[in-house]
């Protein structure tokens, strides 16, 4: 065994005992009845229902997540009609740009600008990369980098936590934390698929459009100044495997590259990103709880 | 496999915490301890005053004497004494709190914080490995302490690095990491609780680290391992962080951290020199042409998931509810 994975055991033990230590000195304390009046009582009482039967609509701005070759900033909108105040569904949509990362930028300089395989095209380096790297100026990131264009998500939301917080014991605002989970059609650009013996053609460095669908899921946090107004943040992920790079880095065979560009080029990506938004509820009016 | 077997332990660890403390929170049907019971009054209380209401309190002080006796027949020694007929004259002060009497104080405690880190945007080299921590709350918002991370023996290269390697025909500069160690003030502005389901009552809090300490790390030898050899070298480091803590109890808690530690970090140096030094030596094998001329800025950012021990484990509020 590894020291890593000592450490990794190590570490699952002493959680273990805390569990252990944690539920026994606490059980005991949950014997004792209540018999006066708060015998039975809620937990919590006329609380106030910021979603139930009312609609959210929330522009958002929401950008992508630990990218490997372009960012994305996505800009649409949520409406969702919620029936209770912890069940709701509705739509999810943006659309926005994308941009070359550092790491982009770099190829794009050091293996495409700096070794200009248009002049020297003989070269060892150029002949190994005629299949996955275009030739030209910022060619990267116009002809074989992927990106997602665009994004719709129906998604159920549910609301399981509902509560408040303060700042310093002063200011305080009434906040719920809400999970949603639903089907996501995403637009993508892709680079072009292209057979073996035709992909080092300067023509197969160009991207084309992809409709794929998958599942997209995630939790927000939502906070409620007024009884009409809220805002927050939300933490997405969008499961799909598609070809970020354009390069050629498997085939039929598994993981050794084929000179063609297909779908075996594609990997798992979970597509984080993080949403901000402003939340309008309506009706204005609000409902308490008993 | 190992690594596999490793991580099923720990889930199976965490589900083990996770499930028995559920039932910690203030259940209905009457089994909740009557402290938190008592608070859920001044919970309802805080909501009536929030929706500009005041029956919550009104019904609360109703239940007179009566239930107060009661509730001293089963907890005696946290019974409250309180002259009912004095206190029922005396001028109240309208004002209530967000948060009545915190549940899970900080103030003068210790906490003993292990973790385990993962890396979030090194796509080449993962650096996970576990860190504790520990701190000295001076107030409830205020604490002073250290961290320490171990990475060693667990830095991966990922296929990411070796395909992007491959494809392109770039040796990206790569660098291991060996352990870290801050001293760190923690700022803890926001408490609350969240009712689940609307059933049991959780109280979480946010909070802000500034840290600065030292790191240990090398380059990766990868344009020409042949030659290199690097050893380990201490650069200074500082950052911050941001995280929730969700308290099981009044001393357990789970927490989770994003946490960036910045340094300027040494990077394999992307040529190879060639020739020869005045004692014939080839340049290649001469350390000091191994590191490239500039350090590089960087940013580790890692989140860190782990538990909360504060100790000690109880106290007594200064004032009652």
């Amino acid at each position: 065994m590894t020291i890593k994975h000592s450490i990794l055991a190590g570490l699952a033990g002493l959680v273990a005992g805390l569990a252990v230590v944690g539920s026994a000195s606490e059980a005991s304390a949950q014997e004792i009845q209540i018999t006066g009046p708060l015998a039975g009582a809620k937990a919590v009482r006329r609380l106030r229902l910021h979603r139930d039967r009312r609609f959210d609509i929330a522009p958002h701005a929401t950008f992508t997540l630990l990218d490997e070759f372009r960012r994305h900033a996505l800009f649409g909108a949520r409406v969702n009609y919620h029936f209770t105040d912890w069940f709701g569904a509705g739509l999810w949509g943006a659309g926005g740009i994308s941009y070359n990362t550092g790491l982009a930028d770099e190829l794009q300089t050091k293996a495409v600008d700096n070794r200009n395989c248009a002049a020297n095209p003989d070269t060892l380096a150029c002949k190994r990369t005629a299949v996955s790297l275009c030739r030209g100026s910022e060619c990267l990131g116009n002809s074989q980098l992927g990106s997602i264009v665009w994004m719709v998500a129906p998604q159920a939301t549910f609301v399981p936590f509902r509560g408040k917080f303060s700042l310093f014991g002063q200011a305080f605002m009434d906040a719920d934390i809400s999970l949603f989970v639903g089907p996501a059609i995403l637009g993508i650009n892709e680079r072009a698929e292209c057979a073996k013996g035709t992909c080092a053609n300067p023509a197969a460095f160009a991207l084309e459009s992809r409709v794929t669908a998958t599942a997209t899921f995630g939790l927000g946090f939502n906070f409620y100044p007024t009884d009409y107004i809220s805002f927050g943040a939300e933490f997405r992920g969008t499961p799909t495997t598609w070809n970020t790079s354009g390069f050629d880095i498997a085939g039929e065979a598994g993981n050794t590259p084929d000179d063609a560009i297909d779908s075996n080029d594609r990997s798992f990506h979970f597509n984080p990103m993080v949403s901000i938004f402003a939340s309008f509820q309506l009706p204005t009016e609000i409902e308490v709880s008993d | 496999m190992r690594k596999n077997q490793a991580g099923v332990g720990l889930s199976v660890a965490l589900a083990l915490l996770l499930a028995p403390l559920d039932s910690f929170a203030q259940e209905k049907k009457g089994a909740a301890k009557a402290e938190e019971a008592a608070e859920e009054s001044a919970e309802s209380a805080a909501d009536s005053s929030e929706g500009g209401e005041a029956g919550g309190e009104a019904g609360g002080e109703e239940s007179g004497s009566g239930s107060l006796e009661e509730l001293c027949k089963i907890d005696p020694e946290n019974c409250v004494k309180v002259d009912m007929d004095a206190a029922s004259k005396r001028d109240i002060d309208a004002d209530m709190y967000a948060v009545q009497q915190i549940w899970a104080l900080r103030a003068k405690r210790f906490e003993i914080n292990p973790y385990v880190g993962v890396t979030m945007n090194d796509q080449f080299v993962a650096h996970p490995g576990p860190g504790i921590g520990l701190n000295y709350y001076f107030l409830h918002w205020l604490a002073g302490g250290v961290n320490a991370n171990v990475y060693a023996g667990m830095n991966s290269e990922s296929n990411f690095n070796f395909e992007t390697s491959r494809a392109a025909r770039v040796g990206q500069p790569i660098t291991e990491y060996q352990w870290n160690a801050n001293a760190n003030v923690t700022f803890v502005p926001a408490y609350g609780k969240f009712a689940a389901f609307s059933n049991f009552i959780f109280h979480y809090d946010f909070y802000f680290t500034l840290g600065a300490g030292a790191v240990s790390t090398r380059p990766i030898a990868v344009v020409d391992p042949d030659n290199r050899t690097f050893a380990f070298s201490v650069k200074p480091t500082f950052g911050g962080a941001m995280g929730i803590r969700i308290f099981f109890t009044r001393y357990l808690a789970a927490m989770l951290e994003v946490r960036d530690y910045i340094f300027w970090e040494d990077l394999e140096n992307p040529s190879i020199a060639t020739g020869f030094n005045s004692a014939g030596r080839p340049l290649a094998q001469d350390p000091s042409t191994w590191l490239a001329g500039d350090s590089s800025f960087t940013n580790n950012v890692q989140a860190q998931l782990g538990l909360s021990v504060f100790l000690p484990f109880s106290w007594s509020y200064v004032q009652a509810k």
